[in-house]
C-alpha cells in the first residue's frame, strides 16, 4: 500500500454565505497523479487552496506526510505550486525566478547554480536564463513556472489549470511533456482541471467534483466506463440517458414497444425505474432491425471531420446520440429512418 | 503590527484636525488644553467679520467661475486626448498637467507681472483665469481616467443602433463619464477654493479669497477664531468627500481594480 | 475631435505668457521704491547666488529631501493597507482620512500645526515652532496624502498572486514584501518621491506660517523680495530658479525612469 501523501479530512470551507468545499475527504498517495475535475464553481480550485495553505478551512483537517498542518502558513508548508497565471516575478530574470524557492532555503551558492541549471534543462530552457519572463512565449513561461516549482524538490506538486491559456496545439504538446516529467522525477501532483480529456488523458485517479463534494475517485478507465451517477456521466464524455421500467432482472423496457437487453453488475428490480446511460461511439448504425435494434429518425446531423455526431429519436420521444464513424456505412441526413445497435453490454445503470 | 503602525500614522495624519476642533470651542482667546469650557463666540466672530463674509463671496464668484470654465475645457481636452488619436499623446497630457509642476509662487508672481502689464491688477477676471489654469489638470486627468475606462465599443453600438454622434454624446458617452465628472468637480472646486499661494498674489484687499483673509488673520491675531473657520472649512470637506465616496466611490477614482 | 483640444490649450497658453511675464522681468534691472523697470540685466541672478541666498537654496534642498524621505516612510504602510485591504469599509475609511486632510487647504492645515507645536495644546520638550524641526513636521504632514494615494495607485496595480507565488516557493511575509511587492512598486515609490521633494522645494505656507520667518526657503523669498519688497525682477529670478529646479528633477527622473525600463 502506497503512503498518504496528503490527506484531507472533512475539510470545510466556507465564503460567506456559500459553501465553497464540503466536508470533504480526500487521501493522496505517493508519486500518483490526481486531478481534480470539475465545472467551474465546483470547489476544485478552493480544494487546492487549503492543500497549498493559501486559505484555511472552516472545519476539517488537512496533513502532508501525516504531520497536520492545518493552520501552518504556505510559506512553510514546502510544496510547488504552478498557477494559472504563471505569477512569474516580472522584475527578476527567468534564472531568477527559478532560484526564487532556493534563496529562501538559504542553499549555498553553487548548489544553487547547479540545481537551477538542472531544472531549466528538464524543461528545455536551459538557453533562456538571462531573459525576463516577458520576452518569453505563454508555453515557455509555463515551463519556467514549472522549473521554478520543481527545483527544491517539493513534497507535493501543485498545479492550477496550468494549461488553460494556451492554444489547443500548445496544450496538448505541453500536457505530454507534463506527464513526461511528472513520471520521471516520480513527484505526487495534484491537477486541476475543468477539461475532461486533460483528466483522462494525463491522471493515475480522478476526483469529479461538483458543488464542493467529490462525485467519484477513480482511474479514468473506471470514471468513463462506469460513470456513478448522473452528474459524472454527463460531464465525462457525452452519454444519452434513457429512461425505462425493469421488466427482467436483465430486460428494461423504454416504451410498450421497445424493449432492450441490458448486461449489469446488479440484477435489476422488476417494476423498478431505470436510468441507463450509454456512451454515443458504442452505438452503431447498421442496415436493417435486427436482434437488440431500435427504429429512430435522425433530427441532427455535426459532421466532425473524423466522426459525424447523429442525434435521432426513438418511438417513445426518446433522444439517443450516437457518433457514426466516417466514412458512414449508410447515407446520413434529417429525416431519414435509421436502425441504432445499442449492444446489451453497453449500458451503465445510473444510481 | 503592520496595523498599529497604519492607525498610529492615520492618528497623526488627523490629529491637527481633531486639535483645531477642540480649539475652536474654547472660550477665551488664551488656549489651554483640556479645554477650560465650551463657547461659540469664535464662531460668531468668524461668521459675521465683514473682511470674512467678502472674502467667502469673491470665493465663491471665484470658484464657480473656474468651475464652470475648467469642467467642460478639461473634459473636450480629455476626450481629445483618449480618443483624438493625436500622434504624441503623452506629450499633449505633459502639456496639460504642467501646471501642476510650476512652482506657486513662481505663477503666482508671473500673473502678477502679466495683470500690471495689462493693467489689470484689481480685476477678478485674472484670478478666475489662474484658477482656470491650476484647476484644470485635476480636470483632464479625473476625466482621463474615465474616459480610459469606457469601453468605445459601447459608443459604436449606440451608433449601430441609429444615434447620431451627438446623441451618443448625451445618451451614452456622459452617461459613463459620470464618475470622472463628478471627481473632476469636487478636485476642481476644492482645490480652486483652497488655493493659497497663487491667490495671495494676484488679490488685494477688495478681491481676496478665503484662504488669502485667513492668513492675513492668522499673521496679525492668535484667537481661535481661525480655528472656528478652519472647522467650518474642515467639516464642509469632510462631507464632500465622504459623499464622493459614498456615491462614486473614490476607491474607483485612485486605485486599480481587480 | 482633435480641435477639442483648444480651449485647453488656450489655457495652458496663457499660464505660458504668465510664465513668459517672469522670465522677462528676471532680467531687467529693479529700481528701489517703484514698480518701473530699468533695462537689461543679470544682477538678479547673481543675487541669487550671494552666500545667504545660497544658503536658504541649501537649506531648502536639505529640507525637501528630509521631508521626501520621511514621507516615504511614512506612507508606505498606510499605502500598502489601502491598497491591500478586502474590506470596503477599511479602504473607504482611509480613504477619505487621506483625502480629506488634501481638501482642507494649506492654511488650515498649518495653523492646525501652530496650535500643535505652539505648546498652546501639548508641552513639546524641545521647541517646535518657528524651527526647522517644526517645519518639517509640517512639510511631511502635508505630503502625505499625495505620497499615499501615489503608492497605494503603484501598489494596486501588482497582482496578489505575486505575493501568493513567492509564499508558495517558501518566503514569509516580510520577505515577500522585501523581495517582490517593493521592487514592484518602486514605480510608485519613484513617483511619489519625486513629486513630494519638487513641491516641497516651493512650498510656502507652511514654512512662512510655521517658520515664523525663521525659517528661509526658496518661496518665502520669492514672497518677501515679490510682494513685501516690490523687487519683481529679483523676485523673478528666484522663482525661475525654483521653475527650473522642479523641471530638472522631473525631467531627469524620467529620463532614469524610461531607461530602467
Amino acid at each position: 500500500m502506497d503512503n498518504a501523501v496528503v490527506e484531507l479530512r472533512g475539510c470545510t470551507r466556507d465564503y460567506g454565505g456559500v459553501r465553497a468545499v464540503d466536508a470533504m475527504d480526500l487521501v493522496i498517495f505517493e508519486g500518483e497523479f490526481l486531478s481534480l475535475l470539475g465545472p467551474s464553481g465546483c470547489g476544485k480550485t478552493t480544494t487546492l487552496n487549503l492543500v497549498a495553505g493559501f486559505v484555511e478551512p472552516t472545519a476539517g483537517r488537512i496533513l502532508i506526510d501525516g504531520e497536520d498542518v492545518t493552520g501552518v502558513p504556505a510559506h512553510l508548508r514546502g510544496l510547488g505550486v504552478v498557477f494559472q497565471s504563471y505569477a512569474l516575478f516580472p522584475h527578476l530574470s527567468v534564472y531568477e525566478n527559478v532560484a526564487f524557492g532556493l534563496r529562501e532555503r538559504r542553499a549555498p551558492a553553487a548548489e544553487i547554480a547547479r540545481r537551477v541549471g538542472e531544472a531549466l534543462e528538464l524543461v528545455r530552457l536551459d538557453r533562456q536564463g538571462r531573459q525576463r519572463p516577458a520576452e518569453l512565449s505563454g508555453g515557455m513561461q509555463q515551463r519556467v513556472a514549472l522549473a521554478r516549482a520543481l527545483v527544491y524538490r517539493p513534497r507535493v506538486l501543485l498545479l492550477d489549470e496550468p494549461l488553460a491559456a494556451l492554444d489547443k496545439k500548445l496544450r496538448e504538446e505541453m500536457r505530454d511533456e507534463l506527464r513526461a516529467i511528472q513520471r520521471s522525477v516520480g513527484i505526487t501532483t495534484v491537477f486541476v482541471t475543468h477539461d475532461q480529456a486533460e483528466a483522462l488523458g494525463l491522471s493515475d485517479r480522478i476526483a469529479v467534483m461538483s458543488r464542493g463534494r467529490i462525485e467519484q475517485l477513480g482511474a479514468p478507465r473506471e470514471i468513463y466506463e462506469r460513470p456513478a451517477s448522473r452528474f459524472v456521466a454527463d460531464f465525462i464524455g457525452a452519454s444519452t440517458v434513457l429512461r425505462g421500467r425493469a421488466v427482467a432482472p436483465d430486460m428494461v423496457a423504454l416504451s410498450r414497444d421497445l424493449t432492450i437487453r441490458v448486461i449489469v453488475a446488479e440484477a435489476l428490480r422488476v417494476g423498478e425505474e431505470v436510468e441507463l446511460a450509454i456512451r454515443p461511439e458504442r452505438v452503431r448504425l447498421v442496415a436493417g432491425p435486427a436482434d437488440g435494434t431500435a427504429e429512430a429518425r435522425i433530427e441532427g446531423l455535426v459532421y466532425q471531420g473524423s466522426m459525424t455526431e447523429v442525434s435521432a429519436r426513438l418511438g417513445d420521444g426518446q433522444r439517443v446520440l450516437a457518433f457514426v464513424t466516417e466514412p458512414a456505412p449508410i447515407p446520413l441526413a434529417p429525416g431519414h429512418l435509421v436502425h441504432l445497435k445499442l449492444p446489451a453490454d453497453a449500458f451503465m445503470v445510473l444510481a | 503590527m503592520l496595523n498599529a503602525a497604519v492607525i498610529a500614522l492615520v492618528a497623526f495624519m488627523t490629529l491637527p484636525t481633531v486639535v483645531v476642533i477642540v480649539v475652536s470651542f474654547n472660550p477665551t482667546a488664551i488656549l489651554s488644553f483640556p479645554p477650560s469650557g465650551f463657547s461659540l463666540r469664535w464662531y460668531v466672530n468668524a461668521l459675521t467679520y465683514p473682511q470674512f463674509q467678502r472674502a467667502a463671496v469673491n470665493s465663491l464668484w471665484v470658484t464657480l467661475g473656474a468651475v464652470a470654465l475648467a469642467l467642460p475645457i478639461g473634459t473636450a481636452a480629455a476626450l481629445a486626448l483618449e480618443r483624438g488619436r493625436l500622434r504624441m499623446p503623452t506629450l499633449w497630457a505633459t502639456l496639460l498637467l504642467s501646471p501642476l509642476v510650476v512652482p506657486g509662487v513662481a505663477a503666482g508672481l508671473g500673473f502678477l507681472i502679466l495683470a500690471a502689464s495689462l493693467g489689470l491688477l484689481r480685476s477678478r477676471a485674472v484670478l478666475i483665469a489662474a484658477h482656470v489654469a491650476l484647476v484644470l489638470p485635476f480636470v483632464v486627468r479625473s476625466v482621463w481616467v474615465s474616459a480610459r475606462n469606457l469601453d468605445a465599443t459601447l459608443e459604436r453600438a449606440a451608433a449601430s443602433l441609429g444615434a447620431t454622434p451627438w446623441r451618443v454624446f448625451r445618451r451614452v458617452t456622459l452617461p459613463l463619464l459620470r464618475p470622472g465628472l463628478f471627481a473632476a468637480l469636487l478636485f476642481a472646486g476644492v482645490v480652486s477654493v483652497n488655493e493659497f499661494v497663487v491667490s495671495l498674489f494676484i488679490s488685494n484687499r477688495v478681491t481676496e479669497i478665503l484662504p488669502v483673509a485667513m492668513y492675513s488673520y492668522v499673521v496679525n491675531y492668535t484667537d481661535p477664531t481661525i480655528a472656528a473657520m478652519s472647522t467650518l472649512f474642515i467639516t464642509a470637506t469632510f462631507a464632500l468627500v465622504w459623499l464622493a465616496d459614498r456615491f462614486v466611490g473614490l476607491g474607483r477614482v485612485f486605485l486599480h481594480h481587480r | 475631435m482633435k480641435l477639442l483640444l483648444l480651449p485647453a490649450l488656450a489655457v495652458i497658453a496663457l499660464f505660458a505668457v504668465a510664465l513668459g511675464c517672469l522670465l522677462r522681468y528676471s532680467v531687467l534691472e529693479f529700481i528701489p521704491g517703484s514698480l518701473k523697470t530699468g533695462g537689461f540685466t543679470l544682477d538678479n541672478f547673481r543675487s541669487v547666488t550671494a552666500p545667504q541666498y545660497l544658503g536658504v537654496i541649501w537649506d531648502t534642498v536639505w529640507l525637501a529631501a528630509a521631508t521626501t524621505a520621511l514621507t516615504l516612510a511614512a506612507s508606505y504602510p498606510v499605502a500598502y493597507v489601502l491598497a491591500r485591504t478586502a474590506s470596503s469599509r477599511v479602504r473607504s475609511a482611509l480613504l477619505v482620512l487621506t483625502l480629506a486632510p488634501f481638501f482642507t487647504g494649506a492654511i488650515v492645515r498649518t495653523y492646525a500645526w501652530i496650535l500643535v507645536l505652539g505648546n498652546a495644546v501639548i508641552s513639546w520638550p524641545i521647541p517646535m515652532l518657528f524651527t526647522e524641526r517644526g517645519v518639517l513636521v509640517g512639510l511631511v504632514h502635508f505630503s502625505m496624502p499625495t505620497m499615499i494615494l501615489l503608492l497605494a495607485a503603484g501598489i494596486s496595480h501588482i497582482d496578489p498572486v505575486y505575493e501568493r507565488a513567492a509564499a508558495s516557493l517558501g518566503a514569509k511575509p516580510a520577505r515577500v514584501f522585501w523581495r517582490v511587492t517593493l521592487p514592484l512598486s518602486l514605480p510608485g515609490i519613484v513617483s511619489g518621491s519625486l513629486i513630494v521633494f519638487a513641491w516641497t522645494l516651493s512650498a510656502y505656507p507652511t514654512p512662512a506660517l510655521l517658520g515664523g520667518g525663521k525659517v528661509q526657503m526658496i518661496a518665502t523669498v520669492v514672497k518677501d523680495r515679490g510682494l513685501d519688497s516690490f523687487n519683481w525682477p529679483g523676485a523673478a529670478a528666484f522663482a525661475l530658479l525654483a521653475l527650473a529646479m522642479t523641471i530638472a528633477l522631473l525631467a531627469g527622473v524620467g529620463r532614469a525612469g524610461a531607461r530602467a525600463a
